[in-house]
């Protein structure tokens, strides 16, 4: 097979297709990298990554709601130095870009990890996360606030040699807004949308079933809202969009394309099927064949 | 870790919502280890997360495994309509850390104690250890006499002394495994599972000597290590395991509980 036909550019990653599985639902590949070759995919939005370890939220971390999850790891990560050293050094044996996920509760913090990681050759571009909303400071606040989110991405890419990609909180009453204040400042591209904030309650205990109460709401559940999104912004913006929200499948992925997305990221559907991502390119594959496409950017609105 | 469709041989309630599933399937020949679980999706589709389920017994020579899971939840309820030839989608095994069955030597004294849906791994490694002709001590714990499941089948295990309690005395001794577990000379291998109160009244009762195991139960995403959702704290709070990867069968000294 052509594999060629697949293929597509975005600032910084030079990606054999265009699935990549996001940030926080991989790790850093290793458990996946267990089961199949990491190489097939796109690119990796590794873990978000804190400047010092990170510990996270209490257990229980996850609870499921109708086709989607409510998430509170709170950011659990190594830190960056240990990512650079260990998780990017593992990855770099794969021929696969990696997307570094930047997270932080000061601008300085995620000035660090952009710094501690800019030198790990794999590492194709970042992803600020100013997005999540699991975590007491940072994180959500600066994606909540155009001029926030707009200093933070000016600091960000004065520090940074490689594209940054501002990761939108779908948490905003107006996303547009940030997603314009974003390109002013200089983002490479945009990667949306993070989870929507949500609460799940046991009727027996009448206790919110999180530890942390609220969290981030994935899956399938939240792909009309991603796709809405995607399709605001693309009517305002030429930058990259790396979509994701709920994609389980191939029909999926040319949604989101249609909806203007250049590339996407699947997150929840690999815990559901921890072949999730390699299922979906070879599927995306065979609907091109079906369809008589020659090369997946025909799969998009104007293709 | 394989992905396999099982083919359900039976899936009936033995116990007040407590079901036993038999499943068939290539990946029988992958099951060896009491602690080890699967991780079966919900047969429907929108459902996202699988839910992981403890072995209670391999037979490689039916090819059949059983699971002992509860009703707790919409998910575990949907389970509980799969019917015999149903195929369910299945990951296994999983998990990182059995009880250490190999480890115990004839002479020493091994105590087993289940509670409630805690007690499927407890059987396995019951059924493990004296079929190499190891005598073991038994403490299964129920809420009450409704839910009592596989009285019978620990009576049966051949070189094992057997101990039912219930909390409301409606069947067996009256009482927690922990009453029954301070009455009995201290062991030199505990093997436990059940809720997190009861792992942790055990820990507090048994002396350092005693090499103390506990299977963890815990809410799980991807179930092989990557997702974060499943962890346990250390014991000294410093760092966490991941009870999917790590475990679910930790030294009981080395996890908080």
């Amino acid at each position: 097979m052509n594999r060629e036909r697949l293929a597509i550019e975005l600032p910084g990653l030079s990606m054999k297709n265009p699935i990549m599985p996001a940030s926080g639902c991989f790790g850093f590949g290793r458990e996946y990298a267990k089961l199949y070759d990491l190489s097939c995919l796109g690119a990796i939005a590794i873990k978000g990554t804190t400047g010092d370890m990170r510990l996270g939220n209490l257990t229980p971390r996850v609870a499921e709601s109708p086709s989607g999850m409510l998430n509170a790891i709170g950011l659990q990560n190594p830190g960056a130095e240990a990512v650079r050293d260990e998780e990017l050094l593992f990855l770099n044996e794969y021929d696969v870009p990696v997307l570094a996920n930047v997270s932080g509760s000061t601008p300085e913090e995620y000035l660090h990890v952009i710094n501690t990681l800019k030198a790990s050759k794999n590492v194709g571009a970042f992803e600020l996360n100013i997005s999540c909303p699991n975590v007491k400071t940072g994180g959500i606040q600066f994606g909540t606030d155009p001029e926030q989110a707009a200093r933070l991405t000016q600091l960000a890419k004065e520090v940074s040699d490689k594209p940054v990609y501002v990761k939108l909180s779908p948490n905003v009453t107006d996303v547009v807004a940030i997603a314009k204040a974003v390109e002013a400042a200089g983002a490479d591209g945009l990667s949306m949308i993070n989870t929507l904030v949500g609460m799940r309650f046991d009727w027996k205990t009448k206790q919110p079933i999180l530890a942390n109460e609220r969290g981030g709401l994935s899956g399938p559940a939240i792909k009309p809202v991603a796709l809405r999104m995607i399709y605001d912004v693309r009517q305002v913006s030429d930058l990259p969009i790396i979509g994701m929200g709920g994609i389980s499948n191939a029909k999926d992925v040319m949604e989101f394309l249609i909806a203007g997305a250049n590339a996407v990221a699947v997150g929840t559907a690999n815990f559901t099927d921890p072949f999730a991502c390699p299922t979906i390119i070879n599927e995306l594959e065979t609907w091109m064949d079906k369809m008589g496409v020659d090369h997946v950017t025909e799969l998009m609105a104007n293709g | 870790m394989y992905a396999k469709p099982m083919k359900v041989v039976r899936n009936r309630e033995i116990a007040k919502d407590t079901y036993e599933l038999i499943l068939s399937g290539e990946l029988v020949q992958h099951l060896h280890e009491a602690g080890t679980f699967l991780h079966v999706r919900v047969p429907e589709e929108n459902f996202v997360l699988r839910r992981p389920l403890s072995l209670a017994a391999v037979n490689h020579e039916l090819g059949t495994c059983t699971i002992i899971y509860k009703r707790v939840g919409d998910g575990t309820e949907r389970i509980t309509s799969a019917r015999p030839n149903d195929r369910l989608d299945v990951l296994g095994p999983l998990g990182g850390s059995a009880f250490p069955v190999s480890l115990p030597k004839n002479a020493d004294r091994i105590l087993l104690v289940g509670g409630g849906v805690g007690i499927p791994p407890i059987y396995f490694a019951a059924r493990q250890l004296t079929e190499r002709g190891i005598p073991v001590s038994i403490i299964a714990g129920y809420a009450d006499k409704e839910s009592v499941f596989y009285e019978k089948a620990f009576y049966e295990l051949p070189h094992s002394d057997v101990t039912i309690v219930t909390d409301d005395g409606s069947h067996g001794e009256k009482g927690t495994v922990i009453d029954i577990v301070k009455k009995q000379p201290a062991a030199d291998w505990l093997f436990a599972c059940g809720p997190r109160g009861m792992l942790r009244a055990l820990k507090a009762e048994v002396p350092d000597e005693t090499n103390c195991y506990v299977s963890l139960e815990e809410h799980m995403g991807c179930g092989i290590g990557a997702c974060y959702a499943c962890i346990c704290e250390s014991s000294d709070r410093r760092s966490y395991y991941k009870v999917c990867q790590d475990g679910p069968v930790f030294l009981a000294k080395e996890v908080y509980l």
